[in-house]
């Protein structure tokens, strides 16, 4: 039976050949070859901005490259358009979310398929068999709810199934691991697997060495656009795959320095707070965070962790309890105001909550401070001003971008993030708030960031760490709260938590006494 | 005083002619509606429909046959829809600024073109109310929904079928993707494009028809600037029914018959100065607007054209 | 956005060529008018009869003697300005604006040229080179009133008005008391859509009017063709036409009408400026002077019966002699 499925895949080998593809200012892809058979994980790895994305994107007929060819099974195939692509039997899963908040996951699912109801939709129909892939791959989600309710992770597995629904032979899966969790990811290699057995291939791209080696049979590298290596995933590790990426050794252990504890910067009483569905999200959450911690929030995603970081960046309110920042009680405050009383944001959603993507480098960086000086005089921008400090921040905080007056939705997702942590960090908040704040990123780039919030830590700012990473908290954090289902478990300190204990917190364990 | 108004007949009066005032409305609203869901913008609503009313009239004038008319409403809507489509989608023009040229083509050419074609006031054989059988005898509800012509009935009908179509089809779940996020509906191979020149060639031959209902079902002759604004307050109508075809059905029939009733306060001469009485529909639709709270979903994407690399 | 700024011009540029019509040849010793209008020359009431007006003065003096221009739909007083000015940089030496609102305009840029004639109306304040030429409406409007107020079955009679102003005020105020001094029991319901231009509002006014019981029915401005083509619809309705004889449009329905002789109004002004006087004189129309006439439309002429024809046939000359003074409002 897999035998047969396996030999009716219409993909048995796809090869792309010497891909060039130039945006202004970039040369995105720079002859790039890569190759994947029926039943292959390709990993393709690359810092942030190597041009991975692109490539896929050219894949998908969504680019058409300058030079190249693509070939299925031997024959060049013209790849106009996603319809030619999906028609070829690929099908990708895009970096950034490519939902419709407005429709309800069902009709997200079946937009642009023919319907078993000719010109009317069969929404029944398709949601049981949806509900059937979800049960398959593990990829729960309710098909009726409407994807702006939705979490991140749960977004993520909407845009899978999509590509399930529409039982592609290729799959392009690009980051489809950066928003979910541990737990999910692990859940969602056997689906994988399963998937190669049936003589799906499979290209994946992730920043996370530990998925590469444990999901993918050979790796590409890329680095500016060009094709360092391609190499199979037995023979290599992951150190010299971190090596091959960013061209240097990256750190083993962070150096935390001492520092004593200042005044309370952020607390949080008795919180609560409900979500889009107007069901309780936050339930009586309590806790404080001092001029020189990082107070990491540990928790499966989905636990409260969106509306938490909402609540106190005054984006939605508190049916309850208190918020205050620096002294200010800041509950249910515009943002501007939550912004004056001094936090700095680091959000989840980097492109849409961070970002405005039709403004350029320049303008997104003054976004908070352009009523201000030294950027704004009177009522005027100091465009040369403005100019000078983006081009500091760009430069200190390693962007990669061609110019200032770039786009920032053309920015590649690790530069975005980049980005938004150079404002955020270089406004000087006394708090800052970093949701998830190195997803998405390489590991180069990580471990920068990760090096920008100790530095913050010990210049006396106070910090409020919400990762799904259990590594990323175990590696900055000094004290971690474990939240779940909207409320904190125990708050612990770095020495006395172990990860076992705080598996079973963020399972809604707490220990019965022994 | 107030009495005189809560008369049946009185009643009855008042909603047979709101429900009758808000066909143009309704048609052209409904079609902007598809518009602006698929992500266009066309603010040339009136000029299209000073088209409509003037084709319609000329060719019932020539050939005796309205319905003839009505064809040569569709087929310069649909002109005027794709000059809209092929500036706002193709050429990726920035719509407001086209939609008001298309307004003042619409309305410079429908005025010339009535000077070499006619050239003066004249009346035609428009179309006459049909009772419908049984329904038109009950009471009430029979004059004020079941006596009118059969573009007024038509107008009505599209409601639940724009709904249906909108809500329950595949071609509407691409429309109101391709309104909302453009990029993904892209990625999985639905034409942005197409979708877009099919709402807005499809709402402007509803503009053409709601011209040609003015001409042809409701004062049954041409005039200079015949449609006096009523473009515009369609495309308002779409905001104020939320982009929902039950919501512009609302909004239109609140606006007409608070028009027709502000007309027979008028008539009956209470005593109510006349510059509030012909303010009532306007301001009462704002205040009304105002009232229904709840969170509104303007297609995210209205007026941005769409291109993939950049 | 090159492209767009060019389909922008192309548009304008192509609905003012659309819009702006007429024409003629330059040459010094013609007399030469221009002519602005709040509507179309073929709006079947104020602005067509004094475009007709001024085709009959051309015809009558010979084509090659008088030169004339004209433009259309300017009901802006801004946008008039704006054409006012140019057709006496043009050399026109008499501009007719054509309604009460281009008062202020002509006032503005008369001065500038002070070897032109500008005449405006509805109106009475004149100026050095301004003529104000003024048809007293009120007393066409007066025996319209007498008509219905004799005829009407339901004793219900409708107004359709614009906006409550001026011209409208003048003529319904002659109107009701036309209706008053016949017949005291009829109810005058005057009623306006708020536009001058909104044929199908006037037309849904008029039904409505109908209705509620009206059987006459009458009213100014350009939208009144709607009302008109309503009427026409009913049967046992009559309308009262005002600026024009309205009959063509609903011969079996305008019963009567109330026109102006616009050709002696001008060629008053001809006369005045070829004895030097530019302006500053106040013309009235009036029945006295003849030119407001009342005209019965023949088809249904029959259907007025002969002691309401002598009835109004004598108030009319109580007017013309002065014995029967119409009121205007203060
Ligand atoms: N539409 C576009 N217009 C201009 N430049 C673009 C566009 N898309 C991508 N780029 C540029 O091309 C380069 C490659 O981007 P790409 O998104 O392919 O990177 P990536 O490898 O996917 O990075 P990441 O890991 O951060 O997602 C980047 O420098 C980016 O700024
Ligand atoms: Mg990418």
């Amino acid at each position: 039976m897999d035998q047969r499925e396996f030999a009716n895949r219409r993909i048995q080998h796809m090869e792309m050949c010497d891909i060039t593809k130039q945006f202004p200012g970039v040369l995105a892809n720079n002859q790039v070859c890569i190759d994947v058979r029926a039943g292959e994980v390709l990993a393709l790895l690359g810092e942030n901005g190597a041009g991975k994305s692109t490539l896929m994107k050219i894949l998908y007929g969504l680019y058409r490259p300058d030079a190249g060819e693509i070939r299925i099974n031997d024959q060049t195939v013209p790849l106009h358009s996603p319809n030619d692509a999906i028609a070829q039997g690929i099908g990708m899963v895009h970096q950034h979310f490519m939902l419709v908040p407005t429709l309800t996951v069902v009709e997200n699912i079946v937009l642009g398929l023919p319907s078993s109801k000719g010109i009317f939709l069969d929404l029944d129909v398709a949601a049981k068999r949806i509900t059937e892939l979800s049960q398959k791959y593990g990829l729960q989600v309710d098909p009726w709810a409407y994807v702006w309710q939705l979490s991140v992770g749960e977004q993520q597995r909407v845009e899978i199934l999509k590509v399930l629904y529409r039982g592609a032979d290729l799959l392009i899966l690009d980051e489809p691991t950066a928003v979910l969790t541990p737990q999910e990811v692990d859940e969602l290699i056997p689906t994988l697997e399963e998937m190669t057995r049936m003589g799906h291939s499979i290209i994946f791209i992730t920043h996370k060495l530990r998925e590469v080696m444990a999901i993918s049979n050979k790796v590409t590298v890329l680095r500016n656009g060009q094709v360092i290596d391609t190499l199979a995933t037995a023979d290599t590790n992951q150190e010299a795959l971190a090596r091959m990426m960013v061209g240097r050794e990256l750190l083993k252990e962070y150096d935390k320095a001492q520092v004593t504890l200042g005044e309370t910067v952020l607390e949080v009483k008795s919180l609560c707070a409900k979500d889009d569905k107007g069901l309780p999200a936050l339930k009586k959450v309590t806790f404080e965070v001092r001029a020189g911690e990082i107070l990491g929030v540990a928790g499966v995603s989905g636990n409260g962790q969106r509306e938490l970081a909402d609540v106190i960046a005054g984006l939605q309110q508190a049916t309850s309890g208190q918020v205050i920042i620096a002294g200010k009680d800041v509950t249910n405050k515009l943002p501007a105001y939550v912004i004056d009383a001094g936090m700095g944001y680091i959000p989840e959603d980097r492109l849409h909550t961070g970002t405005i993507p039709s403004f350029s480098i320049s303008e997104n960086v003054i976004l908070k401070d352009n009523a201000r000086p030294p950027i704004a005089r009177g009522p005027f921008l100091d465009f040369e001003e403005i100019a000078r400090y983006s081009k500091r921040l760009v430069q200190e905080f390693a962007v990669k971008t061609p110019t200032l007056e770039t786009q920032v939705g053309n920015l590649s997702g690790g530069n975005i993030q980049k980005l938004i942590l150079a404002r955020e960090i270089s406004r000087e908040p006394a708090f800052l708030l970093a949701a998830q704040p190195t997803r998405g990123l390489d590991v180069g780039a990580m471990e920068y960031v990760h090096q920008r919030l100790l530095e913050q830590r010990a210049a006396g700012k106070g910090i409020l760490l919400v990762s799904e990473e259990l590594d990323e908290i175990f590696k900055l954090a000094d004290r971690i709260a474990v939240i779940y289902e909207g409320q904190i478990m125990d708050i612990l300190s770095i020495d006395q938590a172990d990860r076992e204990h705080l598996g079973l917190l963020m399972a809604g364990v707490t220990q019965a006494a022994d | 005083m107030i009495d005189q108004l809560l008369q049946t007949h009185i009643i009855i009066g008042v909603l047979a002619t709101g429900v009758r005032l808000s066909t143009p409305f309704l048609l052209a609203a409904l079609g902007e509606m598809f518009t602006q869901r698929s992500g266009v913008f066309n603010l040339g609503v009136e000029g299209i429909m000073l088209m409509g009313a003037f084709s319609g009239f000329w060719v019932t004038l020539v050939t005796g046959t309205p319905m003839l008319g009505i064809l040569a409403a569709i087929i310069v809507g649909a002109l005027m829809g794709l000059l809209m489509a092929f500036v706002s989608v193709t050429m990726q023009a920035k719509q407001g600024i086209s939609g008001i040229g298309l307004y003042m083509l619409g309305w410079g050419l429908a005025g010339f073109l009535f000077r070499i074609t006619v050239g003066y006031v004249t009346s035609v054989e428009g179309f006459r109310p049909i009772a419908i059988p049984i329904l038109s005898d009950i009471p009430i509800l029979g004059t004020v929904l079941f006596n009118h012509n059969w573009m007024v009935y038509f107008s009505l009908l599209l409601v639940p079928i724009s709904w249906v179509v909108l809500f329950k089809t595949t071609w509407g779940l691409k429309v109101r993707a391709v309104g909302v996020t453009p990029e993904a509906a892209d990625t999985l191979g639905v034409s942005v494009r197409g979708i877009r020149y099919a709402c807005v060639v499809i709402g402007s031959i509803m503009a053409g028809l709601a011209g040609a209902f003015l001409t042809l079902g409701h004062t049954n002759m041409y005039g200079d600037n015949l449609t006096a604004g009523r473009g515009f307050i369609a495309v308002a109508l779409v905001y104020f029914g939320r982009w929902n075809p039950w919501g512009i059905l609302a909004g239109s029939l609140f606006f007409s018959i608070v028009d027709a009733l502000q007309l027979w306060v008028q008539v009956l001469g209470l005593d109510i100065p006349y510059e509030f009485a012909v303010m009532a529909p306007y301001v009462l639709t704002v205040v009304a607007l105002a009232a229904v709270s709840g969170r509104i979903w303007e297609p995210a994407a209205l007026g941005k054209p769409f291109d993939r690399e950049a | 956005m090159k492209r767009v700024s060019l389909f922008v011009v192309l548009v304008v540029v192509l609905s003012t060529l659309l819009t702006a019509c007429g024409g003629g040849t330059t040459s010094s010793d013609k007399i030469r008018i221009a002519l602005i209008l709040p509507s179309t020359i073929d709006d079947m009431a104020w602005s067509q009869s004094m475009y007709e007006g001024i085709l009959a003065i051309q015809e009558e003096l010979g084509m090659d003697k008088v030169d004339f221009e004209y433009s259309e739909s300017l009901g802006n007083p801004v946008d008039a300005g704006a054409a006012i000015r140019e057709y006496a940089d043009k050399g026109f030496n008499i501009i007719i604006a054509h309604g009460s609102q281009y008062q202020s305009v002509l006032d503005e840029v008369a001065p500038d040229y002070p070897e032109v004639s500008f005449a405006y109306g509805t109106g009475y304040q004149s100026h050095d080179n301004i003529f104000a030429y003024d048809p007293q409406a009120q007393e066409g409007a007066y025996l319209h009133g007498m008509m219905a107020g004799l005829m009407t079955q339901s004793n219900i009679v409708g107004i359709v008005g614009p906006v409550e102003a001026g011209d409208a005020i003048k003529y319904n105020y002659g109107f009701q008391q036309g209706v008053e001094a016949v017949n005291p029991d009829v109810d005058v319901r005057i009623a306006y859509t708020g536009s001058f231009g909104d044929i199908p509002k006037a037309a849904e006014l008029a039904k409505a009017h109908m209705d509620a019981g009206a059987d006459f029915l009458t009213g100014t401005a350009q939208q009144v063709v709607g009302a008109i083509t309503a009427v026409k619809e009913r049967d046992g309705v009559y309308w009262l036409s005002n600026d024009m004889d309205q009959s063509p449009l609903a011969p079996d329905a305008v019963l009567s009408a109330q026109t102006y002789d616009w050709v002696k109004v001008l060629k008053q002004i001809i006369e005045y400026r070829e004895n030097g006087t530019m302006g500053g004189e106040h013309l009235s129309l009036s029945l006295a002077n003849g030119e407001i006439k009342m005209v019965y439309n023949p088809n249904v002429e029959g259907n007025v019966p002969q002691d309401v024809k002598d009835a109004v046939e004598e108030a009319k000359q109580q007017i013309i002699k002065g014995e029967l003074e119409v009121a205007l409002p203060d």
